[in-house]
């Protein structure tokens, strides 16, 4: 058996790298003395998948069918899959971002049984008209409940002030209307479309031997269906859609969220190296250490709810930033203007080594779990990099490089959404 | 197969007045980490100024009295934290002071966990204080940052729905304090008043600290040694029981009318079983079976059978022997999810309950209690849990008392199970159709 291994020594980490007939990847990361393992089965298929080809013919599938289609791989004609991993004592689960579906499961014992389900249910959906009608009940309250979700109501609208045409803005679960217009056929077409190896990737995290691993993949992966994708997605203007969106809940007091878009579009190294020193820019900013965050927080214009996010991916990119606020404009405002002098300044040596040294130790930390390390596996590999390379791009990020990426990403205009109570 | 296991244990290290310290051993983590925890009986009177408390340290100490110059200092040990917060279990209020770095491995030489205590020693023994009291205007922004907190408790609807029933439920037991007390309570503080708080704290609470991750015996002495010693600790607070049996006469019912768009009910029982009693770990398993997992009673009917829910679930608060049913629904679906509920409780008494059901829920606890191992903070809290109760349980042995537990044991303790409250956050109609429009 034939497979790449990667050790890290300044990480303490090695990474088995194994590649399927088909050209499928199964990642596994072994963890010495760790009783959780866990595995993952995912497409790089998601919300923002919603117009492609099927038959050299172009359609458009309504929102949030990526998400349903998760749900319904669980339910298979002999039974529910959840309670086939739960009667072998495993967790199972599954996720829809903007860009994978991810099926899941974490277990102690019996790994290769629940294994060996998980590769084959995802590889058997079986849906009916009545499962497929009995689901947007179960889906259309997971709606209603982020719809009362203030932190996700303020994210998604400011993905709606930041893009214009991107599908990235595109709500994960769709709509209660969106969803009503979903059906069998559309399912099978996305499963069919999405669902092929060249598409998908398996990673593992354990405390066992990689051979094991890969021989399961082998005995088990059996594709119909091997053609390849073809994925569309519009051309994003490099203007923001608009600059300021506004929505009333009940919620205590004003929540914000304020970003900006980056239209660059990097893969591999280079997106780790962009994505480390926006991280640092970022950091230095409007990080706990900062002036900025010491002035607003003294001024009561935030709070210890305050946060930033810098999310880089192949297909788009954007640092966003906020929390609560009794006057958001106010704040958004004060926040611009350190931006800005930040942009002019740039981040001097004493700021920049310490906050990398700072980041750098967050990466360390963030190894300790085993969940973690699956999830940035999966993200990485369909980013086209590779996670534990981000040790190394640390290294190579200067401050020459963080400041000319932070300006060049703030030539762009930012936008901010406001939640205000009723 | 079975991997001959290498075990997770709290060793006891010393107990010196009223503070115990132990070290849990599991070398795995490329973290360090001191958890330090005091401990106060749960009132109205002092719930407050002990929230508090978390809030003014993390504002610096007398090494580093502003957060940029500690937060700049944190940076410097490879992005090491010092955290704080307030918790309950049961009627007893927890003030955590948590300090972590990642381990001296990857650190090319450099030694963090003395400069990292003495951080959060510092920040325990040294804080910002002037005149008799905490520094006014640190104490004023903190004093309003926690009032704002706890009016955005509303936000989380969820949350919000459980801690309402709670305080209906409970609301003539100290269980219905909220762990940083109320906004009237908050208004009552006063620089001088929360500073004599913080005096009580370090010289009267009891006191555990666990210390975890690669740290030489050399540095864990050194810790022990210099912990509050400038501090003249006696006449250590007595710590209550929480009481856990109370008598229901009539179920209550409350609804709270508000805009939003999914109704949240919640559903209070009272199971009458403590913590440190034979009946808690049928309880658990009891637990499982009604509402933990998605081969869960409540899981399959509710939401796979009714298509009613997108979540039903059921917790326990193993001090205070509460178990609370919660579940997202439409409004007009409330009498039938409650319908739906109650049938499920009423099976569980009937013992109604598959082979299969107990064994996944079984296997599922067992891999709750295992994998929880992974967790450094996972783990001291489970430590703690037990050292509270005085019982010498670890991981194994705990998965020995679940895994004797048998279908009559549960039924036992499914008939002891109580409703007491319902609370329903109603969607007020003022937000149907929004979509739409």
């Amino acid at each position: 058996m034939k497979y790449r291994t990667l050790t890290y020594d300044e990480l303490g980490e090695t990474i088995y790298e194994y590649e399927h007939e088909t050209g499928m990847k199964v990642l596994f990361v072994k963890k010495d003395g760790y009783k959780k393992k866990t595995a993952m089965f995912g497409t790089n298929y998601g919300s923002m998948d919603s117009v492609f080809k099927v038959k050299g013919q172009e359609i458009h599938v309504p929102d949030g069918i990526a998400h349903f289609l998760e749900h319904k791989l669980f339910e298979q004609e002999d039974g529910n899959m959840l309670d086939k991993f739960t009667s072998l004592g495993a967790s199972p689960n599954a996720f829809t971002s903007f860009s994978q579906t991810v099926y899941y499961f974490s277990c102690t014992d019996m790994f290769e049984d629940n294994f060996r389900m998980l590769l084959d249910y995802v590889q058997n959906p079986w849906l009916t008209d009545e499962n497929v009608e009995k689901e947007k009940g179960i889906i259309g309250q997971e709606i209603r409940m982020y719809e009362d979700n203030a932190d996700w109501r303020v994210f998604f609208n400011l993905l709606d002030c930041l893009y214009v045409k991107h599908p990235v803005k595109i709500e994960i679960a769709g709509t209660i209307d969106s969803i009503s217009k979903i059906n069998k056929e559309l399912l099978y077409d996305c499963y069919n479309t999405f669902y092929t190896p060249s598409n998908m990737a398996v990673v593992v995290v354990g405390d066992f031997e990689p051979e094991s691993i890969f021989s399961i993949v082998d005995e088990m992966i059996h594709f119909k269906n091997t053609g390849k994708v073809e994925k569309k997605y519009p051309d994003e203007p490099e203007e923001i859609n608009m600059e300021y969106k506004e929505q009333k809940l009940a919620v205590s007091m004003p929540l914000f969220n304020m970003g900006v878009k980056d239209n660059a579009r990097l893969t591999g190294f280079e997106l780790l190296k962009r994505r480390i020193a926006l991280g640092i820019g970022l950091y230095h900013t409007m990080g706990r250490s900062s002036d900025l965050y010491s002035r607003l927080y003294e001024e009561r214009l935030i709070n210890d709810s305050f946060q930033f996010d810098v999310s880089i991916n192949k297909n788009y990119g954007y640092l966003s930033w906020g929390g609560q606020s009794p006057d958001p404009k106010k704040t958004a405002g004060i926040i611009s203007e350190a931006i800005n002098e930040v942009k002019s300044k740039g981040i001097g040596k004493e700021a920049f080594d310490r906050i990398k040294k700072s980041q750098e130790g967050m990466f360390i930390r963030s190894l300790n779990s085993v969940d973690n390390i699956a999830r940035e596996l999966m993200d990485s590999y369909f980013n086209d990099t590779n996670f534990f390379d981000v040790g190394r791009a640390y290294s190579e990020v200067d401050i020459d490089y963080t400041n000319s990426v932070f300006r060049e990403v703030f030539e762009n205009r930012t936008a901010l959404a406001v939640i205000n109570p009723l | 197969m079975e991997m001959h296991s290498d075990k997770t244990t709290a060793e006891k290290l010393a107990e010196r007045n009223g503070i115990t310290f132990y070290r849990i051993n599991s070398n795995k983590f490329k973290t360090s980490r001191a958890d330090v925890f005091f401990v106060d009986n749960l009132s109205k009177e002092r719930a407050s100024g002990n929230a508090i408390l978390p809030l003014m340290m993390k504002r610096g100490c007398k090494s580093y009295p502003t957060v940029k110059e500690l937060e700049s200092k944190l940076e410097e040990l490879y992005g090491a934290d010092i955290n704080a917060g307030v918790s309950k279990k049961g009627e007893l209020q927890f003030i955590g002071f948590h300090m972590s770095h990642i381990s001296d491995r990857y650190t090319k030489g450099e030694r963090l966990f003395d400069q990292c205590s003495d951080l959060l020693m510092c920040m325990l023994e040294n804080p910002l204080v002037e005149e008799g009291g905490f520094k006014d205007s640190l104490f004023r922004q903190e004093r309003d940052n926690m009032v704002d907190y706890i009016r955005s408790k509303v936000n989380d609807k969820m949350r919000f729905s459980l801690t309402r029933c709670i305080e209906e439920m409970c609301a003539d037991e100290p269980f219905s304090i909220p762990e940083d007390g109320t906004e009237e309570d908050v208004l009552l503080l006063d620089p001088k008043k929360t500073l004599a708080i913080y005096e009580e704290m370090i010289k009267t609470y009891p006191a555990y600290v666990y210390i975890s991750g690669e740290v030489d015996d050399k540095s864990i002495q050194r810790f022990i040694d210099s912990f509050m010693a400038s501090v003249d600790r006696q006449n250590i607070k007595k710590i209550n029981l929480t009481n856990v049996y109370k008598d229901v006469r009539k179920v209550r019912k409350v609804e709270e009318p508000m805009d939003v768009s999914q109704g949240k009910l919640c559903m209070g029982f009272r199971t009458f079983v403590e913590p440190t009693s034979d009946e808690y770990y049928p309880l658990v398993v009891y637990n499982g079976i009604l509402g933990g997992d998605a081969h869960s009673k409540l899981f399959r009917n509710v939401r796979e059978k009714a298509s009613l829910a997108y979540y039903a679930q059921s917790v326990l608060e193993k001090y205070k022997g509460l178990m609370l049913i919660l579940s997202g629904i439409e409004a007009e679906n409330r009498s039938k999810a409650e319908d739906i509920i109650l049938k499920q409780v009423e099976a569980m008494k009937e013992g109604d309950i598959a082979k299969e059901d107990i064994e996944a829920t079984l296997k599922s606890l067992e891999t709750g209690m295992k994998t929880m191992q992974d967790n450094q903070v996972a783990i001291v809290d489970f430590f703690l849990s037990q050292h509270l109760t005085e019982s010498g349980e670890d991981f194994d042995s705990m998965i020995e008392k679940l895994r004797a537990v048998t279908l009559d044991d549960v039924v036992r303790v499914a008939q002891k199970v109580q409703l007491d409250t319902i609370y329903f956050l109603k969607p007020d109609g003022s937000r149907i159709g929004e979509e739409e429009i």
